[in-house]
């Protein structure tokens, strides 16, 4: 293999503006599960990143790419890896088509920057992942972040309408495209959107936009056990009512967030958090609709936030899914309340503690374990814990978590009797292993 | 005659060779010791209706068999894989781009007997069903609970689910509630080595790639899909229908492009031209005016007081732009009426022509203007006769141009005005194909669209899994050899 510095000096070859780093202390910053890149490059222009890519493959290099790092400890504890690439200066804003809803962007802009330049024309991509002042738009999609907002508006697979890929050769490959309908060719935005990376690095993103909410509110409902609530889920699902995001927390995260964001939740029992957009008259209709199922079920009635105190609200939920260790368990809307008492069995078996929000419309349940550092003990609860998602027809992975933890659990579970499928996909895209492995589901 | 094949002199040799008299009479007898005489059929009386789907293009395959079972399914695909006869899945025949035809003869599955609804769970929103269930007859069963399924293909009445997932069909309702792949979460496929495997599932963000995603739209050439897990909804509380008349094309599609920019997002925009019109008229009696050079068929749904502020939105943009008149259904009767007229469109024109062929292109919804003007004057220049009926909402063109091939050179210049019309689209930022899938109608065409490592990044996927080609061969992508032709053009 050749030595890094000739990978170095041969891009600078390419492009001598392009930002390298290789001096060991500033490659601390660029550390995953405490393992060091030998160089850590920055480009700037799609180019850059094929000829990085294209000469890394000729050298025999690997590479791992990240953008904003917001969701850096994904994963598996990665294989030994010789450059990290980082996306953070692809940050154009290519094309706003507003009047026809589409983005063309680099997939470098955080989701924050993107959204303010949206929001100039009264609109927006309708993903909420937590920390989008961070996160970059190829970090979103290479992870596949979403958050409370999908019950109404899906995940990045229901908006992105094309990609850009830079695949292991160098290549620039183009699936989809920018119009909002279209099946020519194989669908490979499904394909690239969560795959973290392993079998290209997204360079660019064509979305499908949505115009801002005329307005927003959102009711906080609070019910003394996960049943009562549970079923307002179900008969707010089952009903013709449209609600945007429909978030349960428990009363240990409901007391995180008291104590450090200063809101004032009921800190027993579980509260609903239900939030409608639309117009205000078909808002107040749902609102007084999803009050008298509330009551029904025994619900307190609880705040009505709007404004900046509603986004605040939002904010801290969306936070609360970035604990030390994080478990994301998907299981049946229906199983969600049993799947409740189920983590408390085994928190309590296991001497541990969980606070839970969970996207209940979705079956989406985030757990965090506490202490972070019972590394025995949390490797049990979680296997548990995963077996019993799967038991509801889920699964479950561990989305954070300490190295020394990763090392003894595995965060995406066994592989499904489909894996030899993806095997083949990730030897047809990567046979080099250009992109790094050992991360992604089964070590690919 | 068909006109995907007119040009076609292929430089290299077929993918398959037709299989041997012998060689059938094996088949035939392995294949009925697995599913009874009865249900493999191979005399060319039978064969017969099951060489053609929607598209122009025929092949008639050499043996067809219904299975009952997944594992049917399977052993089907085995006993094909050992003889190297290609495999084609069939639904209902009423794909639009030749994705059902057998190309090269082989076994064709067809998914009649696999028609089950085998459960559904409305507190959880899920159906599973096989791939021969009609689309239809989903919702039928879920509409007494209030329940349906989104995705609704104009030929819904006869399409099948499992064709859906192959083509990743759309509808007019696909608007603001996505196409096939937003709608289903895991299916069953049998691989081209006769493995059954399960993919996706019951909940959302199965760990690992997409699969799920990555296989609807693959037209049958990834693998053959035995069950398919959907998502189910609430039926809407109201529902608004409308129908907008205007005297120029210009004034109907910047209504459309107004309504989409401010962010009126209704269920459905459909837009049917003057020569629909007349056709549908004389066969539906649906009220349209005839004299119209254009009409908006327009829905929203949703909460009453959303529909009803809704309307009023589209009611004024309609005005805005000079809209002769703008009817609103007055009753559920009316309303089908309306819908009946655009579901008929394409068998209506049957009446005012011995043949058509329809397009499929999409583009961007602030280019509908000039690209319907582009339509008019490339089929004007070929002096052809065309009408347009499509999902303006979504920018989704079905230029339907008439023709009839016993007359010598039509269906050559018919061809040309649609590789023309494709690449308008293409030029504009727009896409060839926007639901009935590329098959063999618009294989030179993804050249328009794609380049060639767009092409060879995708053809690593079926290299992965049916390198082969024993699955639909001879699809999707352009055919090496082919090409030359249609660069000419």
């Amino acid at each position: 293999m050749a030595a890094i510095e000739s990978f170095a000096t041969t891009l600078q070859q390419y492009s001598n503006a392009i930002q390298t780093v290789s001096d060991p202390d500033e490659l601390r910053n660029y550390a995953v599960d405490g393992l060091l890149p030998r160089l850590a490059v920055i480009p700037e222009t799609v180019q850059q990143v094929s000829q990085a890519v294209a000469l890394a493959n000729h050298l025999g290099f690997t590479l791992f790419t990240r953008g904003g790092g917001s969701r850096l400890n994904l994963g598996g504890i990665p294989d030994r890896f010789d450059i990290l690439l980082e996306t953070t200066k692809l940050t154009r804003l290519l094309e706003h088509e507003a009047p026809d809803l589409t983005c063309h962007v680099e997939a470098g802009i955080t989701l924050a920057e993107l959204q303010a330049k949206l929001a100039t024309k009264g609109q927006w991509l309708a993903l909420d992942p937590p920390d989008a002042q961070q996160a970059t738009v190829g970090g979103i999609l290479a992870s596949n972040a979403s958050g409370p907002k999908r019950l109404r508006y899906g995940t990045a697979r229901d908006m992105v309408i094309g990609l850009r890929v830079v695949q292991a050769s160098g290549e620039v490959a183009r699936s989809g495209g920018n119009v909002v309908k279209n099946v020519a060719g194989y669908d490979l935005n499904k394909l690239y959107i969560g795959s973290l990376g392993t079998l290209g690095i997204i360079v660019e993103a064509n979305f499908k936009l949505q115009p801002f909410p005329v307005n927003e509110r959102t009711l906080l409902l609070t019910f003394s056990n996960a049943e009562d609530a549970m079923h307002t889920v179900t008969a707010l699902l089952g009903s013709p009512l449209t609600p945007s995001a429909i978030e349960m927390i428990d009363s240990r995260a409901a007391s995180d967030m008291t104590d450090f964001f200063g809101l004032t939740l009921p800190t027993n029992g579980y509260t609903l958090a239900v939030n409608f957009e639309g117009s205000t008259t078909s808002i107040d209709r749902q609102v007084n609709e999803t009050l008298l199922l509330a009551r029904k079920n025994d619900a307190l009635l609880g705040d009505d936030l709007v404004g900046e105190a509603q986004d605040q609200f939002w904010n801290i939920v969306r936070e609360h899914t970035r604990g030390t260790v994080t478990c994301k368990a998907v299981v049946l809307v229906s199983q969600i309340a049993n799947y409740l008492k189920t983590i408390e069995q085994v928190c309590q078996n296991h001497e541990l503690e969980a606070a839970v929000v969970a996207h209940a419309g979705n079956g989406i349940v985030y757990i965090e374990l506490r202490p972070g550092d019972a590394t025995h003990r949390l490797v049990e609860a979680i296997k548990e814990l995963r077996l019993y998602a799967q038991v509801a027809r889920g699964s479950m992975v561990v989305e954070r978590c300490p190295s020394d933890l990763k090392r003894r659990i595995s965060v995406w579970g066994e592989p499904d009797q489909n894996f030899y499928l993806m095997q083949r996909i990730k030897q047809q895209f990567d046979s080099k292993g250009t992109f790094v492995q050992g991360r992604f589901v089964g070590g690919l | 005659m068909s006109i995907a094949e007119l040009p076609s002199t292929p430089v290299t040799p077929p993918l398959f060779e037709r299989i041997s008299a012998a060689k059938k009479v094996e088949m035939v007898r392995e294949l009925s010791a697995l599913l009874g005489a009865r249900y493999v059929l191979h005399t060319p009386y039978d064969l017969m209706l099951y060489e053609y789907d929607a598209s122009i293009d025929r092949s008639t395959p050499d043996i067809v068999v219904l299975p009952a079972s997944t594992e049917e399914v399977a052993a089907i695909v085995k006993i094909a894989s050992r003889h190297n006869v290609p495999v084609v899945p069939r639904g209902a025949g009423t794909g639009l781009s030749g994705g059902a035809i057998p190309i090269y003869g082989g076994i064709m599955i067809v998914f009649a007997r696999m028609n089950r609804i085998l459960e559904i769970d409305y507190p959880n929103l899920r159906a599973v069903v096989q791939p021969g269930l009609v689309n239809l007859h989903l919702s039928n069963a879920l509409n007494p609970q209030g329940f349906y399924y989104v995705p609704d293909p104009s030929s819904q009445r006869s399409c099948t689910i499992g064709g859906n997932v192959g083509e990743n069909a759309g509808g007019p309702h696909t608007l603001i509630y996505g196409v096939t792949t937003n709608h289903v979460l895991g299916v069953e496929i049998v691989t081209p080595e006769g493995d059954i495997v399960q993919v996706g599932g019951w909940t959302c963000d199965t760990p690992g790639y997409d699969l799920t995603g990555l296989l609807i739209g693959s037209e049958g050439t990834l693998c053959i899909v035995t069950k398919i897990i959907v998502r189910i909804v609430h039926v809407s509380e109201a529902v608004k229908t409308m129908v907008a008349v205007f005297d120029t094309m210009d004034d109907a599609s910047n209504t459309v492009s107004e309504i989409i920019a401010t962010g009126v997002i209704p269920a459905a925009i459909e837009m049917m031209d003057q020569m629909i019109l007349q056709a549908v008229e004389a066969d539906t009696h649906a009220g349209y005016p005839m004299d119209a050079a254009a009409v908006l068929l327009m829905e929203t749904e949703g909460l009453r007081e959303g529909v009803a502020e809704q309307t009023d939105k589209i009611v004024n943009i309609c005005n805005k732009h000079q809209a002769r008149a703008v009817r609103i259904a007055a009753n559920e009767t009316e309303r089908q009426l309306f819908w009946a007229g655009r579901k008929n469109a394409f068998g209506a024109v049957g009446r005012i022509s011995p043949e058509f062929y329809v397009q499929d292109g999409v583009v961007p919804r602030t280019r509908l203007p000039y690209v319907l003007r582009r339509v008019a004057e490339i089929c004007e220049s070929y002096g052809l006769r065309v009408g347009n009926v499509f999902h303006a909402g979504d920018g989704n063109l079905h230029p339907l141009i008439l023709f009839d091939s016993q007359i010598p050179g039509e269906v050559e210049r018919v061809r040309k005005a649609g590789h023309e019309i494709l690449a308008v689209c293409a030029e504009v930022g727009g896409t060839i194909t926007g639901e009935h899938g590329v098959g063999i109608e618009k294989q030179e065409e993804m050249a328009l669209i794609f380049s060639e490592v767009d092409l060879r990044v995708m053809q690593q996927v079926r290299e992965a899994w049916n390198p082969h080609q024993l699955f639909n061969p001879g699809k999707l992508f352009p055919m090496p050899g082919r090409c030359a032709d249609m660069k000419q053009l």
